[in-house]
């Protein structure tokens, strides 16, 4: 197990290397005076001198890749363009957001999907199952940004249930959860869709091994067959899916984070992107990558220290 | 690990806790401005750099207004615009054409123990500015010469008659305090060193801007106790949430104004700020496909402008006729050319051009899309084939410009909006010779033009001012670069319940909105 560890530590390194010289290489392969696109046409010629030593432009590309691969092992990202704020601090500001709407999104499509798909599982033809699978399918259609602007007009606009805009108030909880409700209802509910149909694919297939025979003629109760023993071996591909869902979910809270003016680093990144403000840009795509790099590598962990026979074969 | 935690039970009760919670503050940030004295705005961004010399401009401009000292600021007088002065300063006058004097009103202190107010921080602040990233706006100033603690003399190095307008009404007329300023290190970002304003500013990045009342302001007090400018960088999110209630006054796109205006949704007014935007399509006059003037002028003739504003812009804006705004001095009712698609193919018929096909790039903005579309209709019509080329706005806004590549040479057809000041000379500064492969796109030159602009500059008569920018768009319409489209308006929806005051560049002066 700490073989495979190192094995997917250093793979994972590999990744971060290659996103770190892709986002350095962006900065270069944009046509024009790099100070002057980061700064503007506006900027005095001291500015530009003062942002080319800053960003080391004046130095060879090799030494210039150096210096930032160095800072960003170091923590060190650089200062957004305008502002000179550390991008830490910047992303340090945003990132709790991006993550409570990711993982409430994922989380509450968990908490649905799953059990959505045991039921349909477990009563193939049914009408839960037919109904499951019709909602699943339309959900997986319909895009998060589309879902986003529906819930906004319906419990915003219409009923006034939810806020529509903003992350709520500091210090306020109860507040801040209330603006949470519709942006993660909207990124969720594909994946409710996508899990349900997941789990119960899955638990069709295992519904039918020997041992699950095998427990029933035991007498055990069907409820202790399907959490028990069907259901625990049917979520391990769930575990990957959802481990590669979080990647997807980092796209679809931009859309989230713009259309209910949330703060978080995909809109962070989006803005920036429109700024030509390339420090932020760069510190974002990087902690966006290495979190998803992480979900990934946890959810094989899980699932290697859930399936022996994945244990055993490291 | 058992999996028996996602059992149906836990699932309903973490659901219905979620819910509940969700569900139970439902209402919040309801409430209209009047109640508790809170204003709720809209930012269309975060404020990078207070900093009136390296801002960005806009909503920078807008948190200035509250917090620092202006001499001067903008008043409606019908359609047009003056300037009156501030609460800041008891007398602000021309004495001749190149100086203005002005006292300051005592007693107005700083924040943080910075004492109060003195003219050293006018020539401090103004003195700055000349060395800025905005240092354009103070070309005509000389000095500022202190006559006294409260009294002081603004110097200008020739007549230039919209200084007062153009520089000291605008962000870059911001006054910084000296001491705090040089304690900050002599630049300062995301926090106003000291403040001497109705407001003071404080800031949670990525979500709002709030200004609360200032303690130690004893100028005429704000109709608002306290102001809060929510984060909202899409204007169509922000009509959303001024309908939901959660805002008070938001700017309005085309298609929303002319919804609005079609039906106005109750307990709701438009205010205009100002339409002191130029929308245009350029034509590189150097490129081979357009050297020749006819092929320029036919596209002139071809294109149906009417067309474009009631199918891209709702008819919510004004034809335009050149590049001075309605309203501003020089502002033409007609211009040279006029939509006649037989005029244009005895042109193209003229040139003996055939088969000419053009390359059209825009923002990737919807009004802009549906205007390339109607654009591209009409020369079909007189046989050129235009081919629309949308853009993100990074490599829009360099495409022209020379030091940012080699784009500018394959530009063809593009269409373009600036935004000026309430005086016409801030227009034509861009299309001026040495702005060639800078801002002046189309890439003619004409010494008559920059012998105007001169003029323009330091004529302080009004009507021959408004001759000298008449003719200066006439020589425009010549070029056969230009097809004027329109001058799109500022404006916001607000509740009735408050009054808006807005620059006419658009920029809101949250201080001075009342309830009503």
């Amino acid at each position: 197990m700490i073989i495979y560890l190192m094995k997917r530590l250093g793979l994972a390194a590999i990744v971060v290397m290659a996103v770190l010289l892709l986002l350095f290489s962006m900065l270069h392969m944009i046509p024009g005076n790099p100070a002057i696109l980061a700064l503007g046409t506006r900027a005095t010629p001291e500015a530009i001198a003062e942002y080319t030593a800053r960003m080391h432009l004046d130095e060879p590309v090799l030494t210039q890749f150096v210096y930032f691969l160095g800072s960003a092992l170091q923590g060190d990202l650089g200062q957004d363009v305008f502002s000179n704020r550390a991008v830490v601090d910047i992303i340090g500001e945003r990132i709790g957001f991006s993550l409570a709407l990711i993982c409430t999104g994922m989380g509450w499509a968990v908490l649905l999907g799953v059990p959505l798909g045991c039921l349909a599982a477990v009563r193939p033809g049914s009408w839960v199952d037919r109904v499951t699978g019709v909602f699943s399918v339309g959900m997986i259609a319909v895009p998060s940004f589309l879902v986003s602007i529906w819930a906004l007009l319906l419990f915003s606009l219409e009923l006034r249930w939810l806020p529509a805009i903003g992350a709520g108030e500091p210090g306020d909880f109860a507040d801040q959860l209330s603006h949470l409700v519709l942006p993660a209802f909207a990124i969720g509910l594909g994946w409710v869709g996508y899990l349900a149909r997941m789990v119960r694919a899955s638990m069709l297939e295992v519904m039918g091994e020997p041992y699950i025979r095998s427990a029933r003629a035991f007498g055990l109760t069907p409820r202790r067959v399907v959490l028990g023993y069907a259901l625990r071996v049917a979520i391990l591909p769930t575990i990957t899916l959802i481990g590669m869902g979080f990647g997807g979910l980092i796209s679809s809270a931009v859309f989230a984070e713009i259309i209910f003016a949330r703060p978080g680093v995909g809109k962070m990144i989006f803005d920036a992107v429109s700024d030509r403000n390339f420090p932020i840009v760069q510190g974002g795509v990087l902690v966006a990558t290495g979190f998803y790099i992480l979900v990934v590598l946890m959810s094989d962990l899980l699932i290697a220290w859930l399936d022996p026979r994945v244990r055993s074969s490291l | 690990m058992t999996l028996t935690n996602t059992t149906r039970r836990t699932f309903l009760t973490s659901a219905a806790a979620l819910g509940a919670a969700g569900f139970f503050p439902g209402g919040v940030g309801m409430l209209r401005a009047q109640e508790g004295q809170v204003l709720n705005l809209r930012l269309d961004g975060d404020n990078s750099i207070l900093d009136p010399g390296y801002m960005v401009g806009g909503t920078e401009i807008e948190a200035q207004k509250q917090c620092l000292p202006f001499l001067a600021e903008y008043v409606r007088d019908g359609d047009t615009f003056s300037w009156q002065p501030t609460a800041y300063v008891t007398r602000l006058e021309y004495v001749d054409d190149t100086h203005i004097e002005f006292e300051l009103a005592p007693g107005l202190v700083w924040s943080g123990g910075h004492g109060t107010l003195k003219a050293s921080d006018v020539a401090y602040s103004y003195a700055r500015m000349k060395d800025s990233e905005w240092s354009g706006y103070f070309d005509a100033l000389e000095t500022v010469e202190v006559t006294g603690e409260l009294t002081g003399t603004l110097v200008l190095n020739k007549p230039f008659a919209p200084f007062i307008m153009v520089t000291l009404c605008h962000g870059p007329g911001a006054i910084v305090c000296e001491a705090a300023t040089e304690a900050a290190g002599g630049r300062f970002t995301t926090e106003f060193p000291a403040v001497c304003g109705p407001y003071t500013y404080s800031a949670t990045p990525g979500q709002r801007a709030v200004f609360e009342k200032n303690p130690e302001w004893t100028g005429p007090a704000p109709g608002f106790d306290r102001v809060v400018c929510h984060v909202i960088t899409e204007v169509q999110a922000a009509e959303l949430a001024y309908e939901a209630g959660e805002i008070d006054c938001t700017e309005l796109g085309p298609d929303s104004l002319a919804r609005y205006s079609n039906e106005m949704p109750e307990g709701t007014a438009i205010t205009t700020a100002g339409q002191l935007q130029y929308m245009w399509m350029g034509m590189n006059t150097q490129h081979p496909k357009l050297q020749d003037i006819r092929v320029r002028q036919a596209i002139q003739h071809a294109v149906d402008v009417d067309s474009i504003l009631a199918g891209a812009f709702a008819g919510t804006s004004a034809k335009s006729h050149g590049i001075v705004c309605p309203g501003l001095l020089g502002a033409r009712s007609d211009h040279g050319y006029s939509y006649d698609p037989a005029k244009a193919r005895e042109l193209m018929a003229e040139s003996g051009v055939t088969g000419l096909e053009l390359t059209l790039r825009t923002l990737n903005w919807q009004e802009r899309l549906l205007t390339a579309q109607i654009i591209q209709a009409n020369l079909a019509a007189i046989g050129i084939t235009v081919n629309i080329l949308p853009m993100e706005s990074g490599p829009f806004w360099e495409m022209g410009m020379e030091e940012a590549g080699d784009t500018w040479q394959d530009l063809e057809l593009w269409i373009m909006r600036f935004a000026t000041v309430p005086d016409p000379y801030e227009a034509t500064q861009w299309f001026v010779g040495d702005q060639v492969g800078v801002w002046n796109w189309e890439r003619w030159t004409s010494e008559e033009f920059d012998s105007l602009y001169d003029q323009g500059l330091s004529e302080t008569d009004t009507a021959k001012r408004e001759a000298i920018y008449v003719r200066m768009q006439e020589i425009m319409d010549e070029t056969g670069a230009y097809v004027w489209i329109n001058h799109e308006p500022e404006t916001y929806a607000h509740s009735t319940d408050i009054e808006v005051v807005a620059a006419p560049s658009g920029e809101l002066n949250y201080h001075r909105f009342k309830p009503v």
